[in-house]
């Protein structure tokens, strides 16, 4: 098992050099960045102090030098002017659309967007499961049709969409709050039971909203896979063996279910950070989603790189838990890839 | 002497506070009575700046209040900076440029500046604003290799010669010029402008040639500044506003860090202007500004979680802002966009494709585009019948407004549109009908849009029928601004479509600057505009002998005189522009919805939205108006 682990943390690290080069190909691949985007700017409109500042930005990131080398440099093994400073030592490069740190700006969006997250998995795992079961033992039947219903609806109906409905008719019937993850007054306090009520009643559209099309697809494949569990003989032993339906059904087929969604943990990791992108951006909530569509848009690479690149982490890390679980758990999955 | 007119100024306050009107704000009341800040008569300069609001048609209002307004990004926070419009010198409504911050401004000849300042003036913080404060930043800054290592400001230049600053004493500063700078104050009136003048009692902690070298050091870690230059840059945000330690002579002063959630501002106790009865402006004694998504705007507003709203309101907004006026408490007017056109449609004269480029050089070609449009059809399908069916021209309320301009070739004549394509020599035709050019290839238009607002797109489409009729195929590509922007520079965009002139309500004495290629930025002809900005060190020489007329035009004005001279060439101008549809201009004066709360008094029901020269809200002066009840 050790060894197992250890293998795959160097294929990881491969993995993330290949993807780093990928991530950093793919945000220098539109012409230009932010920097000499708006000395053209400053240019035109004849504010030449400015150039200068951004000018002066160029050269301390690094902009000057061929792609190759801001590779290595924004990596950190190669000596930028203020030597070696990149991801390996720490320093995680400056965004100069916000002018800030990149680690301040996406610490600071962290911790809302993992609440925001977290919520929404809890929500499609605390309604898929118990809906996704029934719709599988009780299949074709009203419950069935419900669910498959209910489904359809978050599947098929696009996220903004229902946030802009959910927050219309929320607001007038229930008094919720539009927008947003907090009240202002709560921004920079420290937390207090007030401030927790006010998250959680900003966060109810949101949950529903993205969770709902993931708990949807969700429920489909609990249902698909658990119908094909029901029909195997061992099922049919266990009710002639006088056990009852429940426990029939919870105790063998869905624990078998169940392995597509340890193997869903993998993806879950990334999705509790940049998840959620265009909805929050309708929403306005200040997570990781909007923080990246914007640092694209605006070509400010050293934000959006970094922000793929943990991504890119998490998915890893992710994966190697979830593989981790799915062998526990399964004892017929071998973590020994046969002889190559 | 001093102390005595002090005194004298302070008896005469007091004497003028018997009065009930004279308040202090309740915002300060406790500061004052506790002796932390001095009363109002001392706060205010010796000579402020009397605002007759009766002369204005507004009525003199009461202190308090706060008013929510929403944002949608951290760093709109600069718009406070636009919107409470504190200008050396300013605009006024019918702009007209006026001193502001300076009590008087002398000009001798064009060339030599004086401005004399307030006494008694003092930044937000309350430390004396004086000459001192300019001086600091044209030796210190403008001219300090490490902080301006491009050189001065082009404000400051006059074909590249900097001007010789004389400080006369603490309230009275000289910049003389051996030749005429017709820009200088236009610029410092602008929306965002050259900011001369420093705080530099606060900014001398952060350079290196004032400050001690320890603390700047110990200031530097702090930020992980790699030099005291860029720490300076990074204290230096007079427009930016969001370093709230910068003392600031706006109408109100932000007191939050940077963030994304929002900002809250509160009145600056030293604030220059005054209303008639002596009361200090502003009136309204807190701003909040919230950030959201811009989406979520009109639904917020509906809630009546907005007190004063014009950004990020777009007309298609209008029936929803309108049918919730009961429910939020407010009203919603319907102000006019003040650019030149709202859509316009401009052939690029600097076009890579030769064929292509010769069309869009040909003036009867552009008519014949603009005489295809049914201008009705756009105007009623998109904006209800409220926008002028106009080209691009001076709108209505600017004195070099003229009926004829607005009318040249904007009239919906598909036959003549037609018959003019083809003496032209595009008379013959593919299958569907499209012109061919010379050389075989069908007479198709890219049009690339910024795609930001709706009713382009829309517009877009209903264009692309209309000059179907005329066998001009028209294809629209959206892309983001800037790529836009730098394709347009490049010569790689055909047709791009944009605002008309930025500009829509000029007067003589505003710099002809939209009518001329004099800027990269006019999409008509960026490389020509790039070779004057650059003085020919990159793009291309005039090449049309109707645009080598507009620069010569252009630089008749800057040396013209007296406002009749101007006008003459601004008219001259016009004509050219008038004649030679230059950009195709679809519809001018789109409605543009602000909303109020009905609780506040003197906002303007009709008024102009225009970034230059207006500053969007500022020249209807934020600071006048007042919450009742």
């Amino acid at each position: 098992m050790l060894a197992f682990i250890l293998r795959r943390c160097v294929t990881m690290l491969w993995t993330l050099v290949v993807v780093s080069i990928l991530v950093f190909i793919i945000v220098n691949l539109p012409p230009g960045d932010i920097l000499s985007n708006r000395i053209d700017q400053l240019m035109a409109s004849g504010e030449e102090s400015s150039v200068a500042q951004a000018l002066f930005l160029a050269e301390q990131y690094s902009l000057d030098q061929p792609l190759w080398r801001q590779y290595l440099i924004w990596i950190g093994v190669w000596p930028g002017p203020e030597g070696f400073s990149g991801i390996i030592q720490g320093d995680f490069g400056w965004s100069f659309e916000l002018d800030r740190p990149v680690w301040d700006i996406v610490a600071e969006a962290m911790w809302m967007t993992v609440v925001l997250n977290f919520s929404t998995i809890v929500f499609i795992y605390f309604f898929a499961l118990p809906l996704g079961a029934i719709a599988a033992v009780k299949a074709n039947t009203l419950v069935d049709y419900l669910a498959t219903f209910i489904g359809y609806i978050g599947l098929a109906t696009p996220n903004f969409l229902l946030a802009l409905v959910l927050y219309n008719y929320g607001a007038q019937w229930f008094g919720l709050p539009v927008g947003g993850l907090m009240s202002r007054e709560y921004a920079g306090a420290p937390m207090s039971m007030e401030k927790l009520g006010d998250i959680l009643l900003h966060l109810i559209v949101p949950v529903i909203v993205i969770g709902t099309s993931g708990m949807a697809a969700m429920v489909r494949r609990l249902r698909a896979n658990l119908l094909d569990e029901l029909g195997k003989p061992y099922v049919v032993t266990a009710a002639a063996k006088g056990l009852t339906p429940g426990r029939a059904v919870v105790k063998y087929p869905l624990r078998m279910a169940l392995n597509p969604f340890v193997a869903d943990i993998g993806n879950l990791l990334p999705q509790l950070v940049s998840g959620s992108v265009i909805v929050s951006v309708v929403m306005g909530l200040q997570t990781v989603g909007p923080l990246l569509l914007q640092s694209l848009r605006a070509q400010d690479y050293f934000l959006s790189g970094f922000i793929l690149l943990f991504a890119s982490v998490l998915t890893l890390i992710g994966m190697l838990i979830s593989d981790i679980l799915l062998a526990v758990l399964d004892p017929r999955i071998r973590y020994s890839a046969r002889a190559r | 002497m001093r102390s005595l007119i002090r005194c004298l100024f302070v008896a005469l306050a007091t004497g003028a506070a018997a009065l009930p009107a004279v308040a202090e704000s309740p915002l300060l009341e406790n500061r004052v009575h506790e002796g932390a800040l001095p009363p109002m008569a001392q706060r205010l300069p010796h000579e402020p700046q009397i605002v007759d609001l009766a002369l204005k048609g507004r009525e003199p209002g009461r202190h308090g209040g706060t008013l929510r307004m929403f944002i949608t990004k951290p760093r709109d926070i600069r718009y406070m900076v636009v919107y409470g419009y504190a200008r050396l010198v300013g605009y006024t409504e019918d702009y007209a440029l006026a001193p502001d911050i300076l009590r008087d401004v002398e000009i001798e000849d064009g060339r030599v500046f004086t401005f004399h300042l307030r006494k008694g003036h003092r930044w937000s913080d309350g430390h004396p604003f004086t000459t001192e404060d300019f001086r600091y930043w044209w030796e210190d800054v403008a001219n300090n290799a490490e902080l301006a290592p491009a050189g001065l400001p082009r404000v400051m230049l006059v074909d590249g010669e900097a001007p010789e600053v004389t400080v006369i004493d603490a309230h009275t500063i000289r910049y003389a010029w051996s030749e005429r700078n017709p820009l200088f104050l236009t610029q410092l009136a602008a929306a965002r402008p050259p900011f001369i003048y420093r705080p530099a009692h606060y900014m001398k902690q952060f350079h290196a040639d004032h400050a001690d070298p320890e603390a700047l050091a110990g200031l530097m870690d702090e930020v992980r500044a790699r030099n005291w230059a860029s720490l300076h840059n990074a204290k230096d945000n007079m427009y930016r506003y969001d370093n709230p330690d910068l003392p600031s002579l706006q109408p109100w002063v932000s007191i939050t860090e940077k963030n994304a959630q929002g900002y809250d501002l509160i009145r600056n106790p030293y604030f220059h202007r005054v209303d008639a009865q002596g009361n200090q402006l502003p009136y309204i004694d807190r701003i909040e500004l919230t950030i959201a998504a811009g989406g979520l705007i009109p639904q917020k507003i509906g809630l009546g979680e907005v007190d004063l709203q014009i950004r990020s309101l777009a007309f298609s907004d209008a029936p929803v802002l309108k049918q919730a006026e009961a429910q939020g408490g407010y009203t919603t007017y319907l102000w006019v966009n003040g650019a030149g056109s709202d859509i316009a449609l401009y052939p690029n004269q600097n076009y890579t494709d030769p064929d292509f480029r010769a069309l869009f050089r040909d003036p009867v070609f552009r008519r014949a585009l603009s005489l295809a449009v049914n201008r009705k059809t756009i105007n009623r399908t998109l904006f209800f019948g409220l926008a002028k069916e106009s080209n691009v021209a001076p709108l209505e309320g600017s004195p070099l407004y003229d009926p004829a301009l607005s009318s040249a070739y904007a009239g919906y004549d598909p036959q003549t549109a037609n018959s003019l394509l083809d003496t032209l020599g595009l008379d013959a035709r593919d299958g569907d009908g499209t012109r061919i050019l010379a050389d075989g290839r069908r007479l198709e238009i890219v049009v690339e849009t910024a795609g930001e607002r709706p009713e382009v797109s829309d517009a877009l489409e209903l264009l692309s029928e209309m000059w179907s009729e005329i066998g001009v195929k028209l294809i629209v590509r959206p892309l983001d601004r800037d790529i836009l922007r730098n394709k347009v520079y490049a010569g790689e965009s055909m047709m791009p479509v944009w605002y008309g002139w930025n500009n829509g309500v000029p007067t003589p004495n505003a710099p002809p600057r939209d009518l001329a290629p004099i800027d990269q930025t006019q999409f008509s002809w960026p490389m020509w505009g790039q070779y004057f900005q650059t003085k020919g060190q990159a793009g291309e020489e005039v090449e049309t002998a109707v645009a080598q007329r507009l620069l010569e035009l252009y630089e008749s004005w800057l040396l013209a005189i007296d406002a009749e001279a101007r006008a003459a060439i601004w008219q001259e101008m016009l004509a050219i522009h008038a004649d030679q549809v230059f950009a195709i201009g679809l519809v001018s004066a789109a409605p543009q919805p602000l909303i109020a709360s009905n609780r506040l008094r003197n906002v303007p029901a009709s008024g102009i939205y225009a970034w230059e020269p207006g500053a969007h809200l500022g020249i209807y002066r934020m600071d006048e108006f007042w919450f009742d009840g």
